[in-house]
């Protein structure tokens, strides 16, 4: 477009200073933030002081990690890594074997209490545990010496804070969330499949300039990324109101994007920002694209929000099918009373004139 | 001169019921069409609520709003096929017998020559009954062009006769001030006709029939 190189932007793994100021804008944004408060986050987050932060990978799919380092914006994924001392990430990190397993040691002893604890993926707890062993040791074991000695737990997806997809019944491996296993730590719970990458850049950046974790639901999700229902933002939801619905994918509502509702969307009882925050930097979230929300960012979603293409039971539409709809189809019956009074009305002068002849029988001439 | 009433029967059915739908459309019309210019009720609240208070209120404008089209187009075909009082010749200043009587209207309200009541309407009650019916026109082209945004057929009438959406919902709300307006000055007319004449004018809107004034010789 401008002569310029795309690919050496990419492969460059340098953050500039103008890509370190869109990254912290874009977090303060989402967080809420006033811009008068962007130069503190600016000074925090190049504050020499780096946190140090363990990665644990469990029953996973190495989806959270991947939208987050390779969000479609390098910046994003950059801006974390210098954020971040990412000390022990099994997916990034150079180190394997038992010189993994160094680094993780000396992480812990080094760092004890001072350290974030990040977890991704369920731990299976059925059996001992031994449905995911890493280096012969069960998950559970794993969080349970690694989290006790961290400063703050942070799980990241909907697998690490509520169990996910393996958790879904029958659970064959007793698959539970973070908060289940760990207590007596603050656990901030970044829910997703995966999350966006800005809810847990606005943790990490809120993290570094208030030296403490943002304010949280009772789930443990951080409220500015978690804090409103996705309906109650939607772009759709004026349809919803109207009474306008996609009927069946492909159809006639599909194609004018009209609200999902009716082909299963499940933002009408899932809290995420993503109408707002959008994915990948192209703008774009499920629904924009045409398809329901799947309600990934609450707990048990694969058990509660199932069927996924079948409407959410009891939501309440506005008088019945929507205001202009209703509207619409009474209006219609309004419309053809009308036309029946005025036929009926028609109707009775003509009979009584062929009754009565041409005389006018309602009209008496008054006297002025 | 002594008078004697007459009861006379001036007004039909239909324009009975059309009176009435139109007397109740408005007013819901007009508290309807307030709240959705000005949404007191749910952001008093600190919380907002979870009830579509602005969705019922609009579903009532709208619902409101078929009625009010419904008697508007009843109206205007028993101007031209209701009875004699009830056709747009008899209240309109355009024949000599309506054109004086106009006049007389206004000396009559204005107290300076009071008029014997007619069988129909004054002709400047009929004048501002045409008056009505071309607003309501407006109200009904602006309030369904702003209901069916994406309907090419009501494009064509709100983009040629306002513009724009937004000049539209402009019109849309100032004429609601027509209608407050003609409501007070419409029930103090009619009361003080009924007062002042006894022809039984309020009623007549409900049972039909009105008392006339009769000049007759005094039976010896
Ligand atoms: C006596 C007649 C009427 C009165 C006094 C009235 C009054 C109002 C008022 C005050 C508003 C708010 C405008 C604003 O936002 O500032 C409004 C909006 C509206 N009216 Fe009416 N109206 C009347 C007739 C109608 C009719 C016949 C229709 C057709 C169905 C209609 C449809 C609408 C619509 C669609 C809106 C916009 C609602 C929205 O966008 O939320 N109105 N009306
Ligand atoms: S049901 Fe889904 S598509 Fe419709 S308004 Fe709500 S969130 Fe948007």
């Amino acid at each position: 477009m401008n002569g310029h190189d795309d690919t050496r932007e990419f492969a460059d793994m340098r953050l500039t200073r103008r890509s370190f100021i869109k990254g912290c804008t874009m977090a303060a944004a989402a967080l809420g933030l006033a811009d008068s408060m962007i130069p503190q986050l600016v000074a925090a987050a190049t504050a020499p002081r780096r946190p140090p932060v363990v990665w644990l990978h469990f029953q996973e799919c190495t989806g959270c990690s991947e939208s987050l380092l390779r969000a479609s914006h390098p910046d994003l994924g950059r801006l974390i890594l210098d954020l971040i001392s990412l000390d022990y990430h099994e997916t990034v990190m150079a180190a394997a074997g038992h010189q993994a397993e160094e680094v993780l040691h000396d992480t812990i002893n080094k760092h004890d209490g001072k350290f974030i604890c990040v977890v991704e993926g369920a731990i299976p707890t059925k059996d001992g545990g031994i449905y995911c062993k890493i280096g012969g040791r069960t998950a559970m074991d794993i969080l349970a010496e690694v989290a006790p000695r961290s400063a703050a737990v942070v799980a990241i997806g909907s697998c690490a804070a509520f169990g996910g997809i393996q958790a879904a019944r029958p659970n064959p491996t007793g698959a539970v969330g973070v908060r289940d296993l760990v207590h007596g730590k603050p656990i901030l719970n970044i829910p997703g499949c995966p999350p966006n990458p800005v809810a847990f850049l606005g943790t990490v950046l809120h993290y570094l300039t208030f030296s403490r974790l943002p304010a949280t639901d009772n789930l443990g999700r951080p409220l500015f990324a978690y804090g409103r229902k996705i309906h109650d933002h939607c772009e759709r939801r004026a349809h919803f109101d109207e009474g306008r619905f996609a009927e069946q994918f492909g159809g006639e509502g599909h194609r004018q994007s009209y609200c999902l509702y009716k082909v299963g969307c499940k933002g009408p009882a899932t809290y995420s920002n993503c109408p707002a925050v959008r994915f990948n930097d192209v703008n774009q979230w499920p629904v924009s694209a045409g398809h329901g929300c799947i309600g990934c960012t609450e707990p048990a979603f694969w058990d509660t929000m199932t069927p996924f293409y079948e409407r959410l039971p009891e939501i309440k539409l506005p008088v019945g099918q929507g205001t202009v709809t209703t509207a619409e189809s009474v209006g219609r019956k309004i419309m053809g009373v009308t036309a029946a009074a005025i036929g009926l009305h028609a109707a009775a002068g003509v009979t009584r004139r062929l009754l009565k002849g041409t005389a006018k029988t309602d009209e008496i001439r008054e006297e002025e | 001169m002594a008078y004697e009433f007459e009861k006379r029967r001036a007004f039909g059915a239909l324009y009975r019921i059309t009176h009435w739908v139109f007397a109740a459309s408005c007013l819901l019309l007009t508290i309807t069409g307030y709240y959705i210019y000005e949404p007191w009720f749910t952001t008093m609240l600190e919380k907002g609520t979870a009830d579509f208070t602005v969705a019922n209120m609009r579903f009532l404008h709208f619902l409101a709003g078929y009625f009010f089209t419904g008697a508007v187009i009843c109206r205007f075909y028993l101007w031209f096929f209701g009875n004699r009082q009830e056709r747009i010749t008899d209240a309109l200043p355009v024949t000599k017998r309506n054109l004086g009587n106009f006049w007389g209207a206004i000396l009559n309200y204005l107290y300076i020559r009071f008029h014997t009541p007619r069988l129909g309407h004054n002709a400047l009650a009929g004048t501002t009954y045409l008056l009505t019916f071309l607003i309501s026109m407006v109200m009904i082209v602006s309030g369904f062009y702003m209901l069916f945004p994406e309907s090419a057929t009501w494009q064509v009438w709100g983009t040629n006769l306002f513009a724009s959406q937004a000049t539209s919902r402009f019109v849309h709300f100032i004429l609601m001030y027509y209608y407050i307006f003609f409501a007070m000055v419409h029930i103090y007319i009619a009361v003080w006709n009924d007062v002042m004449f006894g022809e039984g004018l309020v009623s007549a809107i409900i049972s039909g029939s009105k008392f006339l004034h009769v000049k007759r010789p005094k039976a010896d």
